[in-house]
């Protein structure tokens, strides 16, 4: 699996949303320029090797539509 | 479709798709940091009762939550939570909604819940507005915030919410924004694990109701403005009362024990057993 993984059909769009681009600390995130079937433009990752799997965006996004694979909890950091 | 599925995604009905939210609604967020919560206990479904009213936030839980959740009527569902709670004081009882939902039409019912310190968790989402009906003013929108129904801004002051449960008697009080969903969730732990009536205030974004009409923006400018005017409740005792008027206090505000409804009433029925 890809450090972070986008669910594209439960995204509501980065054009009203984008609360995963803003969360994001490197910009891994764009916008992807298909819609999904409900007729949004979910982000899509564009820098996957800048993911440093801090999870913001997955802990974040209100439709449960982003996976990030967690750094493994070396301290159980929380 | 693909294989890979939100770790959350098993606390869910099978026939959800979707919630009913807005793009950007905050209240997404409270969603699945209550999950997170009951998922980082190691609990089940089976463990809760969950009851709702009426409002965008009454749909957090409901028809979402994979377990037995009770959709109630507007401003009653800690009315109905008592009832739960007292029947089945082995279950843990939580209780989501909105802010007109739980501090206007449903106001006094918080109030006495609190100062009775039955155990539950109620969660607001406070959005400022009344969300679902299109954006009327409520008691927890801000002074001069123009709604549909304040035009020229509201003339009303705002009700501190956290402030009101915690001087009724509430043993825990916490108040976070959707920009700070770790903290929630932590909090929430500690709410779950309360003997005795735990409140948590969540300031949630409203972009359609309340961030077009008032002109707070979008989902992310309201997250913007809510990063930029935390502060900490500890931070907070230090300044004056002008210093803090704009800005969202966030943090724990009581974590304490004092006698507990369920437990007093089994205690009652011990001891008149005895005597009789
Ligand atoms: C007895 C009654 N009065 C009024 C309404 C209309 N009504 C439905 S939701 C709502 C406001 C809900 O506001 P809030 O609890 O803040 O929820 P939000 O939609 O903002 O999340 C009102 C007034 C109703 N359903 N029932
Ligand atoms: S109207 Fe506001 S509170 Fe209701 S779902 Fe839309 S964004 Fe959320
Ligand atoms: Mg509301």
């Amino acid at each position: 699996m890809p450090k972070v993984y986008i669910l594209r059909e439960a995204c509501k769009g980065v054009v009203d949303c984008d609360i995963c681009r803003f969360v994001c600390p490197k910009d891994v995130l764009g916008k992807s320029d298909m819609l999904n079937r409900k007729g949004y433009f979910p982000p899509e990752v564009v820098d996957e090797d800048a993911c440093t799997q801090c999870g913001n965006c997955m802990v974040y996004c209100p439709d449960m539509a982003i996976v990030v694979e967690m750094r493994k909890a070396k301290k159980a950091a929380r | 479709m693909s294989s890979v599925e939100h770790p959350l995604r098993k606390y869910l009905r099978p026939s959800v798709e979707a919630t009913t939210f807005c793009p950007g609604c905050g209240d997404g967020t409270v969603l699945t940091s209550i999950l997170q919560a009951i998922d980082e206990l190691g609990m089940t479904m089976d463990d809760f009762v969950f009851v709702s009213g009426i409002g965008c936030a009454a749909w957090i839980i409901s028809p979402n939550f994979n377990a037995d959740v009770l959709h109630t009527t507007h401003g009653r569902p800690i009315a109905f939570a008592t009832g739960i709670k007292l029947n089945l004081p082995e279950k843990k009882v939580m209780v989501v909604s909105g802010d007109g939902d739980l501090t206007a039409i449903g106001g006094n019912h918080l109030i006495h819940a609190a100062r009775r310190n039955i155990e539950m968790v109620v969660i607001c989402a406070n959005n400022g507005i009344y969300g679902m009906t299109g954006g009327q003013v409520a008691p927890t929108t801000p002074r001069e915030a123009r709604t549909i129904t304040t035009p020229y801004g509201s003339l009303e002051n705002t009700f501190d919410i956290s402030r009101m449960v915690q001087a009724s008697g509430a043993s825990f009080v916490a108040r976070w924004t959707t920009y700070q969903p770790r903290q929630l969730t932590k909090s929430i732990k500690k709410a779950i694990q309360k003997k005795g009536f735990a409140f948590i205030e969540v300031i949630s974004q409203c972009p359609v109701q309340f961030g077009a009409k008032t002109g707070a923006g979008s989902a992310v400018e309201m997250l913007e403005m809510y990063r930029k005017s935390s502060i900490s409740v500890k931070k907070a005792v230090e300044m004056s009362p002008q210093e803090i008027e704009d800005k969202i206090v966030t943090g724990e505000f009581i974590d304490t024990a004092k006698p507990e409804l369920c437990e007093e009433i089994a205690r009652l029925k011990e001891r008149i057993r005895g005597e009789g």
